[in-house]
């Protein structure tokens, strides 16, 4: 029966989660005597009873919830269903209503160590389809022509926009077809689903405008804003929250943020976490109180994985800082930046050089707080690395993810400042926490990496446009008209495609040690570190 | 900076103008040195350009006879010009060039003399067989008249050379006063520029020099030299030893070889890109960067027969319009009068190429992918190592790291005899408001921006040098150097 179950469409899960709620409820006796109201009918008949009862109730509800959907959602549903069938399954697959509950009865008589079994198997099914969500900015579009790639994640509103906005193909670089998705929503114009909550909705367009960026920044954002999302939550009648919170909720939500920028690898392990916790979640626990439950562990998951972790990589790397060292850094990491602050403040003596790209510029907000804060800056673009390299004593880069074949995955660039270290034998030290490890690997900066608008590189500092005074605004507009003297309608020249990846991909053998809340380590224990951190 | 929209901002087409206005040369020289000075004749083309036609008016110009006031007052010009703008080695290259080119006419018209004075002289022939020996290949360019080439054995003897008439050189004399029939056939085939080294075969001594000579090898301004000396060799021998008409006739040939310096200028590009099919083979990936000229042209040149795909590195903050321009229109940005103007020029996307335009920060990224980088130089060095738009060195570097070829155009011109000692002497560093605008001043005030124009690339980045004279080894870039400059004029 378990290899059936196995077997079964992933939305078998709704039922499945109904057959260890009996088991939970046992051990949680205190809890069911503060069930919702229409619950506390079914409490008196003692956990043998409720074994059968609550089951049945979900076997309603997803019954009807089976019905509304097949209504309004038949369209939907076969996108989506092509869609998996393309890009062989994305984040949506929670979503995907309930299939025909036929196994119901099978799952209600089942024993414990089979509902054991049920549990584990789902929750790995579970974290399957949030590595999916993870990874879905790698794979969308992957092996689809440029008409299935109008196809989103979305429900079909955003597939129609998709339609009108995609770009001719012409303007897609061959050898990173496989990475253009649709392109990144930068207004709320095609309607999102009603669900997503406003603060998520704003944050997305901030990520696509990345006025939040980088890592940490966006899971930290992301998580924040789920709070808020799952604090207005109410679960629906006929229901249970650790049930419907994650497919029909959350999701919503994950989709929405994945269609304005691709997710980075935080926040796809965020999410893992935040869905793991869901699922866990006991349905007796009254729905206030597993809501505010869920919002201490995602403040106890920002300040022990994220804001704990930056003390404690920032003092290490920190130590790492001598007096008269110059400290070669590129592009904006917050980590990088609280190192620095912080052996500035523990009075060492260094010199920073902030190397920085086009067109982002994020290393000038960096080279802002090191100067304001009194640290000696110099600044430069990335082609004078050579440069900069030449009397500089260490090299302290933040990360976007640590791939487990311990290679660097970050902005675009890093790659060619470590590579210069490396060659002239200056330490490369990377400061990552934990929660940007990935079990995926790379090889290359072709295969997976993220693909931003190329217009941002005929107008000039878009970002920076954003993240500072009206001044520079002026600047940047007085500089995208210079530029695009040139450039302007490069659209319209066949041949010529403009590429912008965000990513690059830095080789181990560049990087000399990484700083993690675990330690400091060479960059082949990466693996072991991201297992031990998913473990416990 | 100036701005490059006003279409009368000074520049080497008003410069240009003015030469040929009737301005008195010192003046000229003056306006080149504050163009110099003031960055508005840059890179290296122009810089060549302006250089050899100002030498050209100042040679013109010159009312002495005597041969060592010439050299003096060329070397004296060039000191200024160099001096004006230290890093554009393609100016000293050029001056360098000249004086070679005085010196060498000199010395020809020296050895002549000697055979029609002091004919004695020619016993003494003898005492130096390896040079006479090598003599065949060396009466086409002087280059073989340089002790590096010679070995270092012989270098105060070439010194002295022109400075005693009466010197060891006779036995050259009688090598030329033999050489004198070819002489009006090499000229006319000379004149027709086909660089080859076939016409030195119609002569006794261009039998023997033939197989020795590498094809191309000479650069057309000094062919030419002994060849314009012809007629007027002729007459000396006839007897007119005045020293009037000998500084006479030395000018004349000095500024037919000026003038050939400057059909080499003009024509280089197309002589690099004549070898494009020898290097590009179909569906490779290019990687290249800025807006050189000499790559577009030897891209193009690829393009009619080839299809490929170009990876261009925009080289942000400094040539980024220029490149933009350069992909979109095939030419740089407020280029419209210059030499450089070719009405026929289109970009390569025109020519059906797809060009994929990066930001510099993805060249690690894409070198995976790439087949060949082809860069284009400000300068080469002697030691093979050059100086290019500051990006090339992490572009050679990356290239290097996924053994992907690094290939590398350049003109003669821009050879330069200079050893880099110290690289970061070579390197000039440009406006930083093209970094961070000053309009942020506060922030401007607390940083040190840094922008650097040039990079350094050593020379085991790069794996082959293709110059007007064929494709070269980074190892034998010396050679080319010995064959070009005088080791007397190497120092300004």
């Amino acid at each position: 029966a378990s290899s059936e179950r196995a077997m079964a469409p992933p939305t078998a899960r709704v039922t499945e989660n109904t057959d260890r709620q009996p088991s939970q409820a046992d051990s949680t006796e205190t809890t069911q005597q503060i069930v919702d109201t229409d619950r506390s009918s079914q409490q008196p008949n003692g956990s043998a009873k409720s074994a059968e009862s609550v089951p049945a109730e979900p076997k309603l509800s997803g019954a009807e919830l089976k019905k509304k959907k097949q209504a309004e959602k038949a369209a939907r549903r076969e996108r989506e269903k092509a869609e998996r069938a393309a890009a062989g399954g994305t984040s949506v697959a929670p979503n995907t209503p309930a299939p025909p509950q036929a196994g119901k009865g099978d799952s209600q008589k089942k024993s414990k160590p089979n509902q054991q079994d049920q549990k584990s198997n789902q929750q790995d099914k579970d974290q399957k389809s949030n590595q999916q969500d993870k990874a879905q900015h790698f794979r969308r579009g992957s092996g689809t022509t440029p008409t299935s790639q109008k196809l989103p994640v979305r429900s079909s509103q955003p597939s129609t926009q998709a339609m009108t906005r995609k770009k001719p193909s012409s303007k897609e670089v061959g050898l990173f077809g496989h990475l253009y998705g649709h392109p990144r929503r930068q207004t709320l114009h095609p309607t999102p689903p009603k669900e997503v909550h406003p603060s998520v909705l704003s944050l997305g367009l901030q990520m696509s405008t990345y006025t939040v960026c980088g890592s940490n920044a966006r899971c930290v954002a992301m998580l924040l804003a789920f709070k808020a999302a799952i604090n207005a939550y109410t679960t629906p009648p006929q229901t249970s929250l650790a049930r419907h919170l994650t497919s029909h909720y959350l999701s919503p939500q994950i989709t929405y943020l994945n269609s304005c920028r691709p997710l980075s690898i935080s926040m796809g392990n965020a999410i893992r976490w935040l869905k793991d916790l869901i699922i866990k979640i006991d349905p007796a626990v009254p729905e206030q109180d597993a809501k505010l439950d869920i919002a201490d562990s995602i403040d106890a998951f920002i300040r022990e994985r994220i804001t704990a972790a930056d003390t404690l990589i920032a003092s290490a790397a920190a130590d790492k800082i001598q007096n008269g060292d110059v400290i070669v850094t590129y592009a904006k990491s917050s980590i990088v930046q609280k190192t620095l602050l912080q052996a500035h403040t523990q009075g060492k003596r260094f010199r920073v050089v902030v190397v920085d790209s086009k067109p982002l510029f994020e290393g000038r907000n960096l080279a802002r707080a090191l100067s304001n804060a009194g640290i000696t800056v110099q600044y430069a673009l990335v082609t004078a690395t050579s440069h900069v390299l030449g009397e500089s004593t260490k090299v302290l880069i933040g990360a976007h993810a640590m791939m487990s074949n311990g290679r660097l995955y970050s902005r675009v660039g890093t790659a060619v400042v470590a590579m210069q270290a490396a060659e002239r034998d200056i330490p490369v030290i990377v400061c990552c926490e934990s929660v940007k490890f990935t079990d995926r690997v790379a090889l290359d900066s072709i295969v997976g990496n993220e693909i931003a608008d190329p217009d941002e590189l005929v107008g000039e500092a878009r970002g920076e446009a954003r993240s500072e005074g009206g001044t520079d605004v002026e600047e940047v507009q007085g500089n995208a008209v210079n530029n695009q003297g040139a450039l302007k309608d490069w659209r319209k020249r066949e041949n010529l495609q403009l590429l912008n990846i965000m990513y690059d991909v830095t080789p181990a053998e560049y990087i000399k040690m990484v700083v993690t809340e675990y330690g400091s380590l060479p960059p082949s224990s990466v693996p072991v570190v991201h297992r031990i951190s998913t473990t416990v | 900076m100036p701005s490059a929209a006003v279409a009368s901002a000074p520049g080497i087409s008003t410069f240009l103008k003015s030469l040929k206005g009737g301005t008195p040369v010192d003046n000229s020289i003056e306006h080149l040195v504050s163009l110099l000075k003031r960055r508005q004749i840059r890179n290296s083309r122009p810089c060549a350009i302006a250089t050899t036609q100002l030498l050209l008016r100042v040679v013109a110009e010159f009312k002495g006879r005597d041969v060592a006031k010439l050299i003096e007052r060329v070397r004296h010009v060039g000191q200024k010009l160099t001096a004006a703008q230290p890093r554009e080695m393609a100016v000293g290259n050029i001056v360098r060039r000249v004086l070679g080119l005085i010196r060498e006419v000199n010395e020809d018209k020296e050895e002549d003399e000697d055979i029609s004075a002091i004919s004695d002289f020619a016993v003494a022939a003898p005492h130096q067989p390896s040079d006479s020996l090598s003599r065949p290949t060396l009466s086409s360019h002087m280059s073989t008249f340089s002790p590096l080439k010679h070995g270092a054995t012989m270098p105060a003897p070439a010194t002295l050379q022109h400075f005693d008439s009466s010197g060891s050189s006779d036995s050259v004399g009688q090598d030329q006063a033999e050489n004198i029939p070819r002489r009006p056939a090499m000229y006319s085939a000379q004149s027709s520029y086909t660089g080859s080294s076939a016409p030195l075969a119609t002569s006794l001594f261009g039998l023997l020099s033939h197989p020795e000579t590498p094809s191309g090898a000479s650069t057309p301004s000094l062919q030419q030299s002994p060849g314009a000396k012809a007629s007027l060799t002729a007459r000396n021998l006839a007897g007119f030893g005045e020293d009037f008409v000998k500084a006479r006739d030395i000018k004349a040939e000095v500024i037919d070889g000026i003038r050939e310096m400057l059909d080499e200028l003009d024509q280089v590009d197309d002589q690099i890109a004549e070898k494009a099919l020898e290097h590009i083979h179909s569906n490779e990936i290019i990687l290249t960067h800025t807006s050189s000229m000499t790559v577009q042209k030897f891209l193009l040149t690829a393009a009619r027969k080839r299809k490929f795909t170009v990876v261009h590195v925009e080289a942000y903050p400094n040539e980024h319009q220029d490149t933009h321009a350069t992909i979109m229109t095939g030419r740089k940005a407020g280029a419209t009068d210059d030499a450089d103007s070719d009405p026929r020029f289109k970009s390569l996307t025109a020519a059906g190429i797809t060009v994929i335009l990066i930001p510099d920060s993805a060249v690690f990224a894409i070198m995976s992918r790439v087949n060949k980088v082809i860069l284009g130089t400000h300068s080469v060095l002697a030691n093979g190592g050059l100086v290019a738009a500051v990006g090339a060195r992490t572009i050679a570097s990356a290239a290097k790291v996924h053994k992907t070829p690094v290939v590398v155009l350049s003109g003669v011109y821009k050879l330069s005899p200079v050893y880099p000692f110290d690289t970061d002497e070579l390197i000039e560093h440009g406006n930083a408001s093209n970094v961070i605008p000053f309009e942020d001043g506060d922030f401007v005030e607390k940083i040190e921006v840094m922008n650097p124009l040039y990079d350094y690339v050593p020379a085991d980045l790069v794996d082959l040098y293709i110059t007007n004279l064929g494709g070269h080894a980074p190892s034998y870039l010396y050679r080319i150097v010995a064959d070009h400059y005088r080791v007397e004029d190497i120092n300004l």
